[in-house]
């Protein structure tokens, strides 16, 4: 079958029955997607499907021929960062890291869909879950990427 | 048996390991050159530091990364030491020799009150426990990443070996140029003369190599540039653009893929099995029978071409399980046990001053009670936020409970093998890269020097990567795979019901109050099964004996108080339930510090003092405790008026050598706890990078909270009910509070800060519920309880 992944057209022989996310990983090794828990409860396997957070460990991979897939991978490169990734960094976000593809992915989504996130609306929309607790980090890091103003941080630093 | 008989026989035990052992010197961790691999025109100085052609400098890196940040902070300390800029410092993973094992760790394990470590009270016992532990780990230089140790233990060894290739890089030029040491500078990796003569590392580290040291004074702390800086970690934009490789990333050309189905009740094994619908599984290729390894449950591995291909096949096995030969576990017999053994039992006595009646613990056995109700005994005796209550000398009794808990790492156990003839190699997130590395070759049959272990990033570790279960199975499936890689990768389902729980916990806690309104006496004892020797036998079995000593990590927490109640005493009683259990973020401190702070805060409302206050009347002589409550409860604001419908709790606890206070602001929606706000102080000695510090306080909380709130591991018929993070939930992005971070201004060595922010947050949880609600909460978890 035919899947458009971060604008490339790449063929793949697979059951329409498996999950996206075992294809992106295990048939074309692009890694960044994370498997976390299998029924969708932690997010750390979300892409971008037309425009859609989705949590591709329980998407069949036939359900998304001819949609347009967005991978942490091709949300932006060292040399050419998002505004989110950027932001990520200048907050000093990740710690294991292991669930920051997935949360990233699903605040590129909230920030296309509302360019400007309340809290309450930030709350709503990142339900990922990360075991390291960077939660404060997330917040502030959507507020910078989306030219928010940011409260001063009390203690020691969070940016860098 | 006291303490004092203990110490006194491990002592005498290993008198005669001593006389031979004083009169050879402290084990050099320097280390040969040769060890760091040095290749394409590197120099190594040690085996610590190497120089590349062009002047960057490479570290051999022992400790894993799990999201604590110390792949930065220990390369800060070569950045600073060689004046270099921390992007010229890189890290690559050290090999395996005893000069990479952690001695701070095992130090750390040893059972003495944090105050006789104190400089002007060490005991000789002390000193003599301290030296015999610190020798035995730097003979025996276990690798191991855990404690919250890695910058105390880089402390006086990174450092000083930077500091001597400083010393190296200045005398080889020194020499080069005939120019004297003390006139030549030293900056972004260029020696430099003011004549003009300059050399960057990479054209001197040859002739470095062969030079000994100009110096070798590790830098004063106020000649620090980097060092005690925020400086972005080096690991995260990896992290962000989806670059980082984890064990479960890990790809090579033909890999194939499995996955497991252990027996459902833990100790159980496949009793029949048919692989035929398996087998008949497109992409399937193979089903190999799994035994207990490293105290893990027996079961089977489906061998497939992706891990989807293998879990279809896994799930298609006709298999008939077996419970475990001795009996399935059930955790509500097993909170019976403990409460028994809390109410019942001596154990051992890990603290002792003055006097304590022996009647003051209760010592009969009570009609049972189930696991979750918040009862105690004496309720009566203890007035819940009433003015004018019980006054003149009494006592006051309260029982606590903690639950068994998962770790719930992310990224799920998994381990890439791949086994040629007599050779192994292995891809591992290991925090024990070493016992790894044996585990291999024991179940692959083969010498320890032919194991190759290839150490990951790792998805959160929290203890649970310390075992090595999971590389067994990997070793024996590749076994079977015919030279080729294979990646064992667990569901999530098998990694919650498959764990090495942080063990249950029951504890009694008693004190008596004079006329005065002062605590005169302060008695606790905890039962719970010890984790140490269980550990021991799974992977390190030089250190398992036949009979289990103390367990100082199941004490820990309850014996180590910094309060002068002038008679004290907190003893454990280790039961044997037989859950296997494991190491957990904070370890005994993750339950203790919920029954002495819960049991300090309970006192405080008896003597009808504020909670703050009542800390600071006890903190006789323990300047850095108060100094870390008192930043703290003014950061807080405490004292201050709260908005109607919030409530505040503090709660102070010492571990892994650094001092944590935190106050916790709550208010209750729908009958559920929500923390707004998390003040954290902490003392942490000398604080190599506050940024790293305050993430580690922010993810402490998140970690603590979740446990405090939701977690708890049932076990029924043998078998762990919660499956999946629907069954175990977390913590998430709405309901975690803002976490602000104060450090305290030190000069002394650094100490964890990994783990000490987990211990006080249920506490002053409870305190700050106790507060706003009246009602107090003695076992965990609490959101069952007041939803």
């Amino acid at each position: 079958m035919q899947l458009n992944i971060n604008g490339q057209g790449i063929h793949a022989k697979v059951d329409p029955a498996m999950p996206l996310l075992w294809v992106l990983r295990d048939v074309l090794n692009m890694t960044g997607t994370k498997f976390g828990c299998g029924i969708a409860a932690c997010g750390a396997c979300t892409v971008r499907i037309d425009g859609l957070a989705t949590r591709t460990c329980v998407t069949p991979v036939g359900s998304v021929v001819g949609k347009r897939i967005q991978t942490i991978e091709g949300l932006g490169t060292p040399s050419a960062p998002s505004k989110l990734q950027a932001a990520w960094i200048a907050e000093q976000v990740p710690q294991c890291g292991y669930c920051q593809s997935g949360m990233l992915m699903a605040a590129a989504v909230l920030l296309d869909q509302t360019p400007k996130p309340t809290d309450a609306q930030i709350d709503a929309a990142m339900t990922n879950i990360c075991r390291c607790g960077t939660y404060q980090r997330v917040r502030r890091a959507i507020k910078r990427a989306s030219g928010q103003s940011l409260d001063p941080v009390l203690g020691a630093g969070a940016s860098a | 048996m006291k303490k004092r008989t203990f110490l006194l026989s491990a002592a005498s035990v290993s008198g005669a390991l001593l006389v031979g052992w004083g009169a050879a010197p402290p084990r050099s961790r320097k280390g040969s050159p040769a060890l760091m691999l040095p290749k394409d025109g590197e120099v190594a100085l040690s085996g610590w530091i190497k120089v590349a052609p062009d002047g960057s400098v490479v570290l051999a890196m022992p400790r894993s990364e799990m999201g604590q940040g110390i792949h930065t902070a220990l390369a800060m300390m070569v950045a600073e030491e060689l004046e270099l800029p921390l992007e010229r410092v890189r890290t690559q993973q050290a090999g395996a020799d005893s000069i990479y094992g952690n001695v701070a760790m095992f130090v750390g394990g040893l059972p003495f009150h944090p105050k006789d470590g104190e400089p002007g009270h060490r005991t000789t016992a002390v000193k003599v426990g301290e030296w015999m532990v610190a020798k035995l780990a730097r003979e025996m230089g276990i690798n191991a990443t855990g404690g919250s140790s890695s910058v105390a233990d880089a402390w006086d060894v990174i450092r000083p070996a930077a500091a001597v290739a400083r010393g190296q890089l200045l005398g080889a030029a020194s020499l080069k140029w005939k120019l004297p040491v003390e006139e030549l500078t030293l900056a972004l990796g260029v020696v430099a003369h003011p004549s003009g003569k300059s050399a960057h590392f990479g054209e001197l580290a040859g002739h470095a190599a062969n030079t000994p040291p100009a110096t070798n004074a590790v830098k004063l702390a106020k000649y620090w540039t980097l060092m005690g800086t925020p400086a972005p970690r080096q690991d995260v934009p990896a992290k962000v653009f989806g670059q980082a490789t984890f064990g479960i990333d890990t790809r090579l050309p033909g890999m194939l893929y499995a996955t497991v189905r252990m027996a459902p009740a833990l100790g159980g094994a496949p009793a029949r099995f048919d692989p035929g619908p398996a087998l008949a599984k497109p992409g399937v290729l193979r089903v190999i029978n799994l035994p207990p390894y490293a105290g893990q449950t027996a079961g089977l591995a489906v061998v497939g071409a992706t891990y989807w291909h293998a879990q279809q096949g896994a799930q298609a096995l006709e298999v008939s399980w077996q419970g475990r030969a001795a009996g399935n576990f059930d955790t509500r017999m097993a909170m019976k046990t403990l409460q028994n053994a809390a109410e019942t039992k001596a154990g051992f006595e890990f603290h002792r001053r003055g006097n304590v009646p022996a009647d003051l613990l209760p010592a009969r056995p009570r009609a049972a009670i189930s696991a979750n109700s918040a009862t105690t005994a004496g309720d009566a005796a203890v007035a819940k936020g009433s003015i004018g209550a019980a006054t003149g000398a009494r006592t006051v009794h309260a029982a606590y409970t903690a639950p068994y808990l998962a770790h719930a790492t992310l990224e799920p156990m998994n381990c890439t093998a791949q086994v040629q003839g007599d050779r192994v190699e292995i891809w591992a997130p290991t925090q024990v890269p070493q016992v790894a590395a044996q585990a291999a070759a024991r179940v692959a049959g083969v010498p320890l020097a032919n194991v190759k272990v290839n150490v990951t990033l790792l998805g959160g570790g929290f203890g649970r990567r310390l075992e090595v279960d999971f590389v067994c199975q990997a070793v024996r499936v590749a076994m079977e795979c015919g030279g080729k890689p294979v990646q064992l990768l667990w569901s999530r389902e098998e990694d919650t019901t498959h764990d090495f729980y942080r063990p249950a916990h029951a504890a009694v806690l008693a004190a008596s109050i004079n006329a005065d309104n002062m605590v005169t006496t302060l008695a606790i004892r905890a039962a719970g099964d010890a984790i140490s020797p269980r550990w021991f036998e799974r992977g390190v079995m030089i250190l398992a004996s036949p009979i289990d000593t103390p367990d100082k990590t199941a004490a820990e927490g309850l014996f180590d108080m910094p309060y002068g109640f002038e008679n004290q005493s907190m003893s454990q009683v280790a039961t044997q339930i037989g859950i296997p259990v494991g190491f957990w973020r904070s370890v005994g401190h993750s339950h203790n510090a919920f029954f002495s702070e819960g049991f300090i805060d309970e006192l405080a409302l008896e003597t009808q003092t504020d909670a703050v206050e009542f800390r600071r009347k006890y903190l006789v002589d323990a300047p850095r405790h108060l100094a870390v409550l008192n930043l703290a409860a003014a950061k807080a604001g405490w004292g201050l008026p709260m908005v109607v419908g919030m409530g505040r709790g503090i709660a102070l606890h010492e571990s892994f050598g650094s001092i944590v206070a935190q106050v916790v602001e709550i208010s209750i929606e729908v009958g559920v706890p929500k923390v707004h706000r998390v003040v954290c102080a902490i003392d942490c000695g000398q604080a190599v990078n506050p940024s790293i510090i305050a993430q580690q306080m922010e993810s402490s909380v998140v970690f603590a909270l979740t446990a405090a709130l939701h977690g708890s591991i049932d076990v029924e018929a043998g078998e762990v009910k919660q499956r999946n993070f629907d069954g175990y939930p977390m913590v998430k992005l709405a309901s975690a509070p803002l976490v602000q971070t104060f450090i305290v201004a030190s000069d002394r060595p650094p100490t964890g800060v990994g783990e000490p922010a987990v211990p006080p947050l249920a506490p002053a949880l409870a305190s700050a519920i106790r507060a706003l609600t009246g009602r107090r909460l003695r076992n965990m978890p609490f959101a069952p309880q007041t939803s």
